[in-house]
């Protein structure tokens, strides 16, 4: 049912303010063409750079089809590579993390350094050039504070990004963040209405009870806008940006990315119940109701950075109707659990926000699933987030599918 | 009807067998050639240019180095490195001042990559600094016991005339066969003593000189990083196509060296095998691996040579002495850990086997 033509078809179907059609949403070779087109082609967010502390340290995880391993290397390098042996193919490092002195394939025991050259190989003959089996790279690039990967052949530039993204977030000191806790979640739905819920806020009155004490449900604020429509908002850029720290709304062209510095309610000053701070102020910023530096980047990355800590938001497509979210609590590196800050307090926020949106994406989802679905209005003070988010999904697709790699007959 | 083998029926020399040191002969001011041979009556198989990896008992702990091979293994029987003890040196000044004939060294490989036979090529140009020259003797003896003329334009750079390495056996070949040409470059000249060569250090215009036709030809070059990068660097900017440009660091060791434990001599030792119940005596140079072996017990491993980690184990108590390359870290042995194929029990250990 997906074959070029019809996929084309439906795209240019597709009218914009509305959500997707059906398939978009539960049809396996919809989301294979999702993978080839977006998640294939452009930089994904992997790991808080603090989940790499030192050398040896590794990451990894899958990226549709391919199994990715990211590691920091002898030399504080971070650099990314397929997670595949070079000699029959075996996944070199089962866990999700840890630390390696050298990665070795659990197989039959080839050994590569962390820079992915291949050291040993047992008995593989005279001839054997051991220089030209080096682990397989991956892109690899920080900004942020945050890995990023790419498979692609070519990576888009990076660039941009990463001056921008170091700039607002460097007061926030994301060399010296520790991994405080990290939960990792499965939604039973596709990943674009992960993203899609993420984008708005029109559903936070009815589901969200703990976050609302100190997010502002203000679509003037988190939209798709510059959150200068809020008076609010306007007067928080100005004080923030007067004191030093980056906030006025950023983005390129294509919306791909964002940065923008928002206020929390009233007097509070971060994701906590009772809005008080949950861990000491991060030692570069120069006052705690900083609100949060909202960082979005399609398809797979949401991320608030705090005066006291900063969360990162991983989605990772897992088949038409599973989508993984894994969250990073971060903290400075030297704060003490249960001295300076207290994991439950730190967290209790985000564990249920995120249960929550697993509820409502599954619901969705559900509810998508049923032949009798048809696409909807997005409102558009509410949901500006969400067109924006969608059409930037249709003008990939439309971009992948027609690009000139794929004229090719292969 | 098979001819019956007059030579070599024995097996090649396999680097479980330990070295004995059979002549140490001076090259120049703190330099030496050091041959070695294995008791067995084994000989030598490797590739002209590869390096050893010597386990080198210092005072103050045991460490590991790597020097490139002179000899060729067209002359199979023995093997030498030859070795400069830059000052500050802790290996090489070991080797010289200490080490004596009859005397035996646990030795791993020969391995590398940097080798003519990988590469084979009409017409080659080897340059050298210092004792960069060891893997291009080894080579350039290759060469010429192959017995087809070589073409080899074997360009050395050293400090002093007196200190080009193996400058007469050089000589001796170059005599005999007009496709070895030597060049040779100084930095000082000895005084009331002639020197018709180059002077000064290696250039684009000395290259010209030294050989004209460089471009057609596969170049391997041995020396101190900054040397190699300047030849790079040279060539590069010639126009020469780099993919036949190979090089090889003769004092950065191809594997990690660390420095270990002071070593009593070995002795009567112990390995109890806290979780099976099974206590193995041993001496004090059997690695745990091989004793768990014998014990019947079996510790999955891989490289054999401290380098992939896979026979990481738990040590409960006890010393042991290790000389690893790389497969573990400072962190893993603080914790506990060693590596069995590569720890040798110093007195009564316990490991969680
Ligand atoms: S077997 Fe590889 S380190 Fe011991
Ligand atoms: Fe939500």
């Amino acid at each position: 049912m997906t074959d070029q033509g019809n996929l084309r078809s439906l795209l240019q179907a597709q009218l914009s303010g509305q959500s997707l059609a059906r398939p978009f949403y539960t049809d396996p070779g919809l989301y294979q063409a999702d993978l080839d087109n977006i998640w294939y082609r452009e930089w994904i967010f992997a790991a808080p750079l603090a989940e790499l502390p030192k050398a040896g340290s590794y990451v990894t995880f899958q990226l549709g089809g391919y199994p990715v391993l990211v590691v920091r290397g002898g030399d504080g390098e971070i650099r990314a590579f397929h997670n595949t042996c070079r000699h029959r193919g075996s996944r070199i490092c089962p866990k999700e993390s840890g630390q390696a002195t050298k990665l070795v394939c659990p197989y039959h025991q080839w050994t590569y350094d962390t820079n992915g050259q291949l050291l040993w190989a047992r008995d593989m003959g005279p001839d054997f050039d051991m220089s030209s089996h080096g682990l397989q790279p991956v892109h690899c690039a920080s900004a942020g504070g945050m890995v990023y990967v790419c498979v692609a052949r070519n990576a888009p530039d990076f660039a941009p990004l990463r001056e921008a993204a170091d700039r607002y977030a460097a007061p926030h000191r994301p060399d010296e963040l520790k991994v405080a806790h990290q939960s990792r979640i499965i939604e039973r739905g596709n990943w674009k209405l992960v993203m899609e819920n993420n984008r708005e806020c029109y559903h936070c009155a009815g589901s969200h009870p703990g976050l609302c004490r100190t997010f502002l449900d203000d679509p003037d604020l988190f939209g798709s806008g510059d959150s200068q429509g809020s008076a609010l908002g306007a007067a928080h850029v100005e004080r923030c940006e007067a004191a030093g720290l980056p906030s006025r709304y950023l983005a390129p062209e294509d919306e791909l990315w964002r940065l923008v510095r928002i206020p929390l309610v009233g007097e509070t000053v971060s994701y906590t119940m009772d809005g008080k701070p949950a861990a000491p102020l991060l030692p570069g910023m120069p006052f705690a109701n900083a609100g949060t530096l909202l960082f979005y980047h399609y398809p797979n990355t949401w991320n608030h950075y705090l005066s006291d800590h900063v969360l990162n938001f991983r989605v990772m497509p897992v088949s038409a109707t599973e989508t993984e979210v894994t969250t990073s609590w971060l903290v400075h590196k030297d704060a003490v659990e249960g001295r300076d800050y207290d994991l439950t307090r730190l967290t209790e926020v985000w564990i249920a926000t995120n249960d929550e949106d697993r509820r409502v994406v599954q619901e969705n989802q559900l509810g998508i699933n049923s032949p009798a679905y048809m696409p909807g209005p997005y409102s558009q003070r509410q949901e500006g987030g969400v067109i924006q988010f969608v059409d930037w999904y249709v003008r990939s697709m439309l971009r992948g599918i027609s690009g000139p790699a794929r004229v090719a007959a292969e | 009807m098979a001819k019956t083998r007059q030579n070599w029926t024995a097996e090649p020399w396999q680097d479980s067998e330990m070295l004995e040191c059979t002549m140490v002969i001076p090259e120049s001011d703190n330099c030496a050639t050091i041959a070695f041979r294995p008791p067995s009556g084994a000989w030598f198989d490797y590739q002209p240019g590869q390096f050893l990896t010597l386990d080198l008992p210092v005072p103050g702990g045991a460490v590991q180095r790597t020097y490139t091979i002179s000899s060729s293994p067209s002359r199979p029987q023995s093997l030498s490195v030859t070795v400069k003890a830059r000052p500050g040196s802790v290996g090489g000044r070991w080797l010289l001042d200490q080490l004596k004939p009859g005397m035996r060294l646990r030795a791993y490989g020969p391995a590398g990559q940097f080798t003519f036979l990988r590469h084979p090529a009409a017409k080659y140009l080897f340059i050298s600094a210092g004792s960069g020259a060891t893997p291009l003797m080894s080579m350039t003896t290759w060469a010429w016991d192959s017995g087809e003329m070589p073409d080899i334009v074997y360009v050395h750079a050293a400090r002093k005339p007196s200190e080009i390495l193996f400058r007469r056996r050089l000589e001796e070949y170059a005599s005999r066969v007009p496709g070895l040409q030597l060049r040779f470059t100084v930095e000082e000249v000895d005084a009331y003593a002639v020197w018709p060569g180059y002077h000064g250090r290696l250039s684009q215009i000395m290259l010209g000189l030294m050989a004209p036709d460089y471009l057609e030809r596969e170049v391997f070059c041995c020396g101190p990083a900054p040397f190699m990068a300047a030849v790079r660097d040279m060539l590069e900017s010639l126009g020469f196509d780099l993919a036949r440009y190979h090089e090889e660091s003769f004092d950065a060791p191809a594997l990690v060296e660390v420095p270990v434990e002071p070593s009593p001599p070995p002795g009567a030792a112990q390995i109890e095998f806290a979780l099976s119940g099974i206590t193995a005596d041993c001496q004090g140079d059997d690695t745990v691996l091989a004793v768990a072996r014998q014990a019947g017990l079996n510790i999955p491993s891989g490289c054999q040579f401290g380098l992939c980690g896979t026979c990481k184990v738990l040590k409960r108590e006890g010393e042991v002495l290790m000389v690893h390359n790389g497969g573990i870290s400072e962190e893993e042995i603080a914790e506990g850990y060693i590596l069995a194929c590569c720890a040798r029990p110093q007195g009564l250990v316990s490991v969680e086997v």
